[in-house]
């Protein structure tokens, strides 16, 4: 137990340390999300802590991600007139980005020779870990697997991020909000959210279809292109 | 009451109501998580009045503020996969990244189009 809260304290304590370093250098690999794990994994692998009893104090972190997806009601409350007015765009972004994800995994995967489980975990990679988990079991993956591929997607994510929207210039906060949300599920937000809060609002709408779209969508997807 | 207090008071809140709409989820037999719901319900609660902004906007603007914090811990689990990621990790990684790309730019790129179309028109 004492364990446990030592490395809790330790995991804040890293994260506000590398926030800092993150904001003052504002380079993109300071990232609180790169360095804070890469730091703690050293840190357990080199006092020989598992996972299991590192996460046995780090699942009330975890915990507060609960809270928090309810908190992106007040946002939203805040922003509702902006959002009704680019309904249709925001849909329309979202539909294609989520056709995109659960395509491009698929096919990806299938071109690199990567077994069927793990083609088939790594298809709602870009959705919310919850919804991802569950979906990935409907379809016959590894839901503990695909939580790995949704951490990895939303780290990559937050990475390229910027320099994608640049590259494409996609410059306004609607089309903004919809790309991280779509791509990279909760940490684009909070990418988005670093934006601005209307882009931070329009990536956890996003998000959140994104998520009601692969639950619809990634079965049937995945039945007429495997077969 | 000073502002530190107040945050934590309504993060205290905010995590009461999710953990309670979350208990209540599984009774309504429907594939969505209790804190999607839970956030639909508290955006109707706002819309209505029934639940004022003061409330719950000091709590919340911190919990969205630090939402990397708590991704932590499922980041630092990939450590878990570490044999997994030694045999496929470059395929993987590879599919992630291409993947992520082409979903960023096509999603981006779509909405933005259609935005300056609706703009040009005036909508």
């Amino acid at each position: 137990m004492m364990y446990s809260l030592l490395f809790l304290g330790l995991t804040v304590a890293v994260y506000l340390l590398a926030k800092k370093l993150y904001v003052r250098s504002g380079k993109i690999y300071c990232s609180p999300l790169i360095i804070t794990p890469l730091i703690m994994i050293g840190i357990l692998l080199l006092s020989g802590t598992s996972y299991e009893s590192y996460n046995a104090g780090g699942k009330w972190l975890s915990d507060l991600l609960q809270p928090a997806t309810v908190a992106f009601a007040i946002p939203l409350h805040k922003n509702f007139k902006v959002l009704k007015k680019h309904a249709a765009e925001i849909a329309a972004g979202v539909l294609t980005g989520t056709v995109t994800a659960v395509l491009s995994s698929m096919l990806l995967a299938k071109w690199l020779h990567l077994s069927g489980d793990l083609a088939t975990s790594l298809v709602p990679r870009s959705v919310t870990t919850p919804i991802a988990m569950s979906i990935s079991q409907n379809i016959g993956g590894v839901p503990s697997i695909t939580a790995v591929f949704v951490i990895l997607t939303g780290i990559l994510g937050t990475l390229m991020g910027p320099s994608v929207l640049r590259l494409f210039r996609i410059d306004n906060e609607i089309a903004r909000g919809v790309s991280l949300g779509t791509a990279a599920h909760g940490t684009g937000t909070s990418k988005a959210f670093e934006l601005s809060s209307l882009t931070g609002t329009i990536s956890s709408i996003a998000m959140i279809l994104t998520a009601l779209f692969s639950i619809g969508l990634a079965p049937a997807l995945l039945a007429v292109f495997l077969h | 009451m000073n502002n530190i207090a107040k945050g934590l008071l309504q993060i205290a809140g905010l995590t009461v109501f999710s953990m309670s709409v979350n208990a209540l989820t599984p009774y309504l037999h429907i594939p969505i998580p209790g804190s999607i719901i839970g956030m639909i319900l508290l955006f109707l609660l706002l819309e209505s009045g029934i639940v004022r902004l003061s409330w719950v906007e000091a709590g919340a603007s911190w919990l969205l503020a630090e939402l990397l914090l708590f991704f932590i811990p499922s980041a630092i689990g990939v450590m878990k996969y570490t044999r997994l990621l030694e045999a496929d990790g470059l395929q993987v990684l590879a599919v992630v990244v291409v993947g992520t790309f082409a979903v960023m730019a096509c999603s981006g790129v779509l909405t933005g189009a259609i935005y300056r179309i609706k703009e040009r028109r005036g909508l």
